[in-house]
């Protein structure tokens, strides 16, 4: 058998001084992993494409089975922050310097229960990062407790006679907080998301792309089960019928020019030092 | 043609890299490693087109699809 080994391990670090890195922390299956995979692929096409320099790009995520994604196995500048305040921590960092090229990945806990009002305020600021949800329903790493986004009627330790409330829509609330890029795909869907994942970093602005992923662990069934029921569960955004009926759309739901925070408060800057501002 | 190359000590055996497969061109082997996971292993590597699915939805990189011209390694080491 060739030895050849995956092409994104070029971004990943494999040894540590204490040993070997990989494989991953996460558990078999997991959509993580996945989605990670998916955005190498998205940041290789770009640092090919675009010459842009690696030392531009940094991943930033806060707390939760998707935020070990960052700083602990990748080759690239990257923060692995607070528990719901990763985008707050970007934003610092973009102010400081707005060349950085941000990708956030955040989980639906993360994003839109402990830091929902930072997610919230990010795409009203428009402010030029991406943020990759990883949206598997429930808080993986604390024991598959029942979240803002798991689906009505599931049970979950913490929901064991069904979950009464109505999940999150997350790309809906992005939309009407004001981001300029709002897309939803699946870990099923891998060329899709990776399309997607590379428009994302390259528009200028807030884009929020969310992968729907599988958990496994705690819904305890196979992967490849679970990677037939995100195909089965969604439709694409077109598909009215199907969405009246019940099923998840995936898509692009908005792609607008607007002007970003850097370019407005650059303008002002400029403003401030023309000869007629005294 | 390609060859289907598994990183073992990656792999934690999901499954999903023989369920993306167009052509059922790798297989389960059936057989359970030391950490108790079923690894994939080539079934007919002649139906293989070089999509390159597996690789990209393998979520642990533990696949590598090497075509018979491109026969460079990747290092797996880190320096």
């Amino acid at each position: 058998m060739s030895t050849s080994a995956h092409p994104m391990l070029k971004y990943l670090k494999t040894q540590a001084p204490t040993g070997p890195r990989l494989p991953l922390i996460l558990c078999p299956g997991c959509g993580a992993g996945q989605v990670l995979n998916y955005t190498l692929h998205a940041v290789d096409r770009i640092l090919e494409e675009d010459n842009w320099p690696k030392e531009h790009f940094v991943f930033i995520s806060g707390v939760g089975c998707s935020s070990r994604l960052t700083s602990h196995y990748l080759q690239f500048d990257s923060g692995w922050t607070l528990h719901g305040r990763s985008l707050a921590i970007a934003t610092g960092a973009l102010l400081a310097n707005p060349r950085l090229k941000i990708i956030v990945f955040t989980g639906d806990g993360d994003a839109a229960a402990i830091g929902g009002n930072h997610f919230i305020h990010a795409c009203r600021r428009n402010l030029n990062m991406t943020i990759i949800c990883i949206n598997n329903g429930l808080y993986g790493m604390t024991g598959g407790q029942v979240a803002p986004t798991t689906e009505l009627g599931e049970t979950t330790p913490t929901t064991p006679h069904g979950n009464v409330e109505d999940p999150f829509d997350l790309c809906r609330l992005a939309e009407t907080a004001g981001a300029p890029y709002v897309a939803r795909w699946t870990t099923a869907h891998p060329r899709q998301a990776i399309k997607t994942i590379t428009k994302g970093i390259r528009k200028n602005g807030t884009a929020f792309i969310e992968i729907l992923s599988q958990c496994p662990v705690h819904k305890k069934t196979a992967p490849v089960e679970l990677f037939r029921r995100l195909r089965e569960i969604t439709v694409s955004k077109k598909d009215t019928d199907a969405i009246a009926a019940g099923k998840i759309p995936l898509g692009e739901f908005c792609n607008l020019d607007k002007s970003d925070w850097i370019a407005r408060y650059q303008q002002i800057i400029e403003n401030a030092r023309s000869p007629e501002a005294d | 043609m390609y060859t289907f190359c598994l990183n073992p000590s990656y792999c934690k055996g999901c499954g999903i890299c023989i369920e993306v497969c167009p052509k059922s061109a790798i297989k389960s082997s059936g057989r359970i490693d030391a950490k108790g996971h079923e690894l994939p292993e080539e079934q007919d590597m002649t139906r293989c087109t070089g999509c390159k699915l597996c690789e990209i939805v393998c979520p642990d990189f533990a696949i590598a699809i090497a075509s018979e011209e491109s026969t460079e390694e990747v290092p797996n080491e880190e320096k």
